[in-house]
């Protein structure tokens, strides 16, 4: 104890000098830990955010969704009976016009009730009632948009609108809607209209794509739980959705969650960039102190002590980067709310929540202790004798036995942070051990560039020799360097090359054959009429129409879903309803990897055809079945054969086709996709809303510019944390050079006192950061490249392509950015005068 | 083969400009001998910094080798001390992170000397070190580093060897085997040598003494003769 008290007013006593010598160690430290805070805080902000508002974003306590289908009379009066309070709306796309100028939009159209909305505010300009918005008015209903609308269609408050056969009056501009949580995906602006008059604008019809949903207020003091077992003891084949408030957005809680798990590891990332720079620091300043120790130790303190002392340094400024991290973490929802709220439609910015500052304090000391134990095990291992005798290299000093089981632990929590608290354990896992071998990996790199500039024939040219002898000199940072911006380089290359590919596959690599249009919601009764007309356009090409409804599987072999362990990547398929079709005959250019199709004029038992990528992750085969809700009845059916399916192609794909019998008694409407030049798509836009008001085009290219818009945000996000990476590298690498100012001073006055000139020293410098900065990137160029082609073929499931231009762009400026650095730093040893530094008098 | 005619050399400080220089002339020819004595402060290590171009006189002329340094960029100055100049330093100011033979070959390396690397080897061989080529400055003794700074400054057969006191920071027998060394070094090329020293005896070795204080020579012994 005494021991530790001594430490404790020797290491203050030190201390007393400032903290000047250690700005790289805060920075390093304080910046990771920001960015793991601010991800951490940012995210739970938002999470809380989504359960506070959920009872607006789910638009009341209980939402019940059908497809396409109205309650009948029995569940309207149970619900009602059941409930506090009621509200019906029902969502699709739609086209929208102006019937002066017959311009038209595809919308995302909302019809609604009186009651709507149960909870939260419909924010109008200007300010008024949803119903006197939307109510019956000198003989014109009315209709409420978002502002974007107005704007395409060039209308103005007070202007018609023409949706399906019906015209409505524009009464107001949406400026916010309380159940809109953030979608990943929408094709057009919001329109408003009055639920009653759906059906007269001929827009719900048998088959259309519409989403009914029933919200409302649990009856007083009964929990969901129990009232969700009612109603489905109640109704149990009624086939609707049903969510309560922990439900209210799950896909935006699970896209958050899913952004931050990516967010946090990159994070972890840069933290651990600048555990390289933490480690850097404290042997630089060990280095200094190598007197000092020498002389206490002349003086008879004992290894444990010299450790102690300098491991309270360390410990104390850990604390002040921590200190320094969580309070940018902590302001960092302060700072995003603004750009969040409108982007998730909830409130933000309370106080920061804890338990992520925690774990970021955590991660951030045990880098700090990871990355600082070793050059303090070995201080305390330095003789005495180094007083009298120079240049011993510390790194050469013998670490004490304990210090590797340490280590170990450490590195374990470390690791057990990052990998418990994820929501993708495996992902995290995964990450984690990537992330080990591409540090592995540079460390090799390291060694393999320092024995390689040590064993090639000594270089004529003056310059080249000084930088490669730079680089294997005792005490060069070469290690340092390469290991830290060559990890920073690696996430960026990676988030990059991801980046580039999903770009690239959406708006690229569109299949030659790949459709212009989709229509939806043609009835059987235009299907005939609405062929012709496609047909009458020379330049319309790859025309198919196929029935579709949807259903929801609710079993698998008789299984009920809920029962069933399904694995992750497939679980999207039995979230929703999925759309179904049925067909006499296979399609031509369709593959099937198992099994048979079924006979033209097969009418039995209902069977289906599967995509054999999910049955193989469901591990079904030919002669299992699968059941399905459909309107509100269970249809089995048995796998009759698997089909390979190729999505990228565009064209209508089924997850499920069923054999014709059953279904096709059910109502259903087409959807067609249709292939034409550019030239011709306003017109076959035009003539098929005008023939068929309640039939939707959407272009295709315009939905992938939609899911590009929500790509690229995500994008922003993960390449802004993977730019802390190389801030993190960069920052290592000015340390590295701090630490060596002195040493290349002093190198660089005596060549200049042996006659070498200030170009040729500039050119070694140069060089030398170019080579650390090459090796740096060509390794990077490959794990990143590797990296990205994990992510792309293995989690996302989809084709990457080496895309060499961006990633040359990112790696040339990272490169680039290397060498300024590099050279901005030493820039200075060349102008040092060398009379005072040899000066004896 | 040296210069220096009204050399003065006035460097700032935070009391004030401190004149270190106060109008030296000093002519040295080629083979001279010139021991510089004279107490601390005095001035003999800044005239050897002017001489070598380390330190730009603040006024005066200096030429070194015919060289007129008035005008000449610090790298032209850096050229002519790589191919005309040899320096020893009492501290003896040889790269740390360079061995024993990376120190010695640098200025023929800068030259572009093909055989830099067996001269390096070769000079230290000639002063004894030829066991001692991979080891570094730490890993050698006082003695062995200011031969290596000795082999250093020799290697590249340099017309002008300009040392301050070189044996200041070694005991009396490793000192005199250095100096012995020196002058057997100059000898071996005839160069010019020019050796600031507190030793009398070691002053008197040269061919002239050439006495400093207070920034002025003070004694010339070469002056004196040519007066007698």
């Amino acid at each position: 104890m005494g021991d530790w008290a001594l430490s404790w007013r020797y290491a203050r006593r030190e201390l007393r000098s400032g903290l000047g010598g250690f700005r790289i160690f805060l920075a390093c430290l304080a910046l990771g830990i920001a960015a793991l805070a601010a991800v951490g805080t940012i995210s739970a902000d938002l999470l809380t955010g989504l359960q506070r508002d959920a009872r607006n974003l789910l638009g009341g306590e209980v939402d019940l969704r059908l497809f396409n289908r109205d309650l009948t009379t029995e569940e309207r009066a149970w619900l009602l009976a059941n409930s506090q309070a009621f509200s019906a709306t029902a969502e699709m796309r739609a086209m929208a016009s102006d019937p002066e100028t017959r311009e038209r939009r595809l919308v995302e159209l909302k019809a609604v009730d009186k009651a709507y909305p149960l909870y939260g505010d419909l924010q109008l300009e200007p300010p008024q009632s949803t119903e006197s918005g939307l109510e019956l008015r000198d003989g014109a209903w009315g209709a409420l948009a978002a502002p974007e609308l107005f704007r395409r269609l060039d209308l103005e408050l007070g202007d018609r609108v023409k949706v399906g056969t019906e015209t409505f009056e524009l009464r107001g501009e949406i400026l916010s809607e309380p159940d809109s949580a953030a979608r990943a995906i929408t094709l057009g602006p919001r329109l408003l209209l009055p639920l009653e008059r759906l059906e007269a604008a001929g827009l719900a019809q048998p088959g259309s794509l519409v989403y009914r949903h029933w919200r409302l207020v649990l009856p007083e003091g009964e929990p969901f739980a129990d009232w969700e077992a009612r109603v489905k003891a109640a109704f149990p084949d009624a086939g609707w959705r049903i969510r309560g408030l922990d439900k209210a957005a799950p896909s935006v809680a699970r896209f958050i969650s899913q952004v931050r798990l990516f967010m946090t590891l990159v994070g972890l990332t840069a933290l651990v960039v600048g555990g390289v720079g933490v480690a850097n620091a404290v042997r630089a300043h060990l280095d200094s102190r190598r007197d000092t120790i020498a002389a206490m130790k002349c003086l008879g303190a004992s290894g444990s002590f010299i450790f102690k002392l300098y491991f309270i340094q360390v410990l104390l400024l850990s604390l002040v980067a921590i200190a320094i991290g969580l309070l940018f973490g902590g302001l960092a929802p302060v700072i995003a709310a603004p750009f969040l709220t409108d982007l998730f439609n909830i409130g933000l910015g309370g106080p920061p929540d804890v338990l992520p500052l925690l774990r970021a304090a955590a991660m951030g000391l045990l880098t700090a202790l990871l990355f600082a134990l070793l050059p303090l095990a070995r201080a305390q291992s330095l003789p005495a004798a180094s007083l009298f005798r120079g240049q011993i290299d510390m790194r050469r000093m013998r670490a004490p036995l304990w210090l590797w089981p340490a280590l170990l632990v450490i590195a374990g929590l470390l690791v057990a942070l990052a990998v418990l608290g994820a929501a993708d354990q495996v992902f995290a896992l995964g990450f984690v051990g990537g992330a080990a071998a591409a540090l592995l990996l540079f460390r090799l790199a390291a060694s393999a560039v320092i024995w390689g500039a040590r064993a090639l024939p000594r270089p004529r040219h003056t310059t080249l020799r000084l930088a490669l002898s730079n680089l294997y000199r005792p005490g060069a940072p070469t290690v340092g360097i390469l290991l830290s911006l060559g990890l920073g380089l690696t996430v960026l290359a990676t988030v990059t090359l991801i980046q580039a590919n999903l770009s690239k596959q959406v708006n690229e690599e569109l299949p030659k054959d790949a459709p212009t249009f989709y229509f939806i919601d043609i009835q059987n009764d235009q299907v005939a009429a609405f062929d012709s007309l496609v047909e009458g356009f020379d330049n319309a090409t790859g025309v198919e129409r196929v029935p579709m409804l949807r259903g929801r599987i609710t079993a698998v072999n008789e299984i009920p879903v809920a029962e069933l362990e399904i694995p992750p990547d497939s679980a999207w398929v039995f979230e929703g309803d999925r759309g179904l079709t049925w067909a006499e005959r296979p399609d031509p250019g369709m593959q099937l990897t198992a099994g048979a199709w079924w006979p033209e004029d097969y009418r039995g038992a209902t069977k289906v055809s599967l995509s054999d990528e999910l049955a193989q992750e469901l591990g079904l085969g030919v002669g299992d079945s699968l059941t399905v809700n459909v309107y509100g009845r269970d249809v089995t059916a048995e796998i009759a054969n698997l089909r390979r399916i190729d999505w990228q192609s565009l064209r209508i794909n089924f997850i499920m086709v069923f054999s014709p019998g059953l279904l096709d008694k059910a109502p259903a409407s087409h959807i067609a996709t249709v292939r034409i030049d550019e030239a011709g798509e306003g017109a076959l836009a035009d003539a098929v809303s005008d023939a068929f008001p309640n039939v939707s085009g959407i272009r295709v290219r315009a939905a992938l510019e939609s899911f590009t818009r929500m790509l690229d945000s995500v994008a922003a996000a993960v390449g802004a944390t993977g730019s802390v990476t190389l801030l993190a590298g960069l920052l290592v690498l000015a340390g590295a050079i701090a630490a060596s100012e002195r040493r290349r001073r002093y190198d660089s006055v005596v060549l200049k006192v042996l006659g070498a000139t200030r170009p040729v020293l500039a050119g070694g410098l140069a060089l030398e950061f170019l080579l650390l900065g090459l090796v740096s990137v060509l390794i990077a160029a490959v794990i990143g490249g590797l990296a990205a082609w994990v992510v792309i073929t293995q989690v996302m499931n989809a084709e990457f392509s080496l895309l060499v231009a961006p990633l040359l762009i990112t790696l040339g400026a990272g490169l680039l950015m290397t060498l300024v650095f590099g050279l901005a730093g030493t820039w200075r040893a060349l102008g040092t005068p060398a009379a005072p530094l040899l000066r004896n008098e | 083969m040296i210069g220096l005619k009204a050399v003065t050399l006035t460097l700032g400080s935070q009391a004030g400009p401190v004149e270190i220089l106060k109008g030296i002339d000093l002519a040295v020819g080629a083979g001279e001998t010139v021991s510089l004595v004279g107490p601390s402060g005095s001035g003999k290590t800044s005239l050897l910094m002017v001489i070598a171009g380390l330190e730009r006189a603040t006024s005066g002329q200096v030429s070194v080798g015919g060289v007129d340094y008035a005008g000449r960029s610090e790298d032209e100055l850096a050229r002519l001390r790589r191919d005309s100049v040899g320096i020893v330093f009492q501290d003896f100011h040889l790269v740390p992170t360079m061995t024993a033979q990376e120190n010695v070959a640098i200025p023929l390396e800068l030259a572009g000397a093909r055989d830099a690397w067996k001269r390096a080897a070769g000079a230290l061989d000639s002063v004894g070190l030829g066991h001692r080529l991979t080891h570094y400055p730490g890993q050698l003794s006082g003695g062995e580093q200011q031969r290596t700074a000795l082999a250093r400054a020799v290697v590249a057969k340099p017309s002008i060897l300009l040392a301050d006191e070189p044996t200041g920071n070694l005991d009396g027998q490793t000192g005199q085997h250095i100096i012995d060394l020196l002058f057997s070094l100059r000898a071996e090329n005839g160069a010019t040598l020019l050796l600031i020293t507190h030793d009398p005896v070691l002053a008197g070795r040269c061919s002239r003494q050439v006495g400093l204080a207070d920034g002025q020579i003070v004694k010339d012994n070469q002056q004196t003769a040519a007066v007698a």
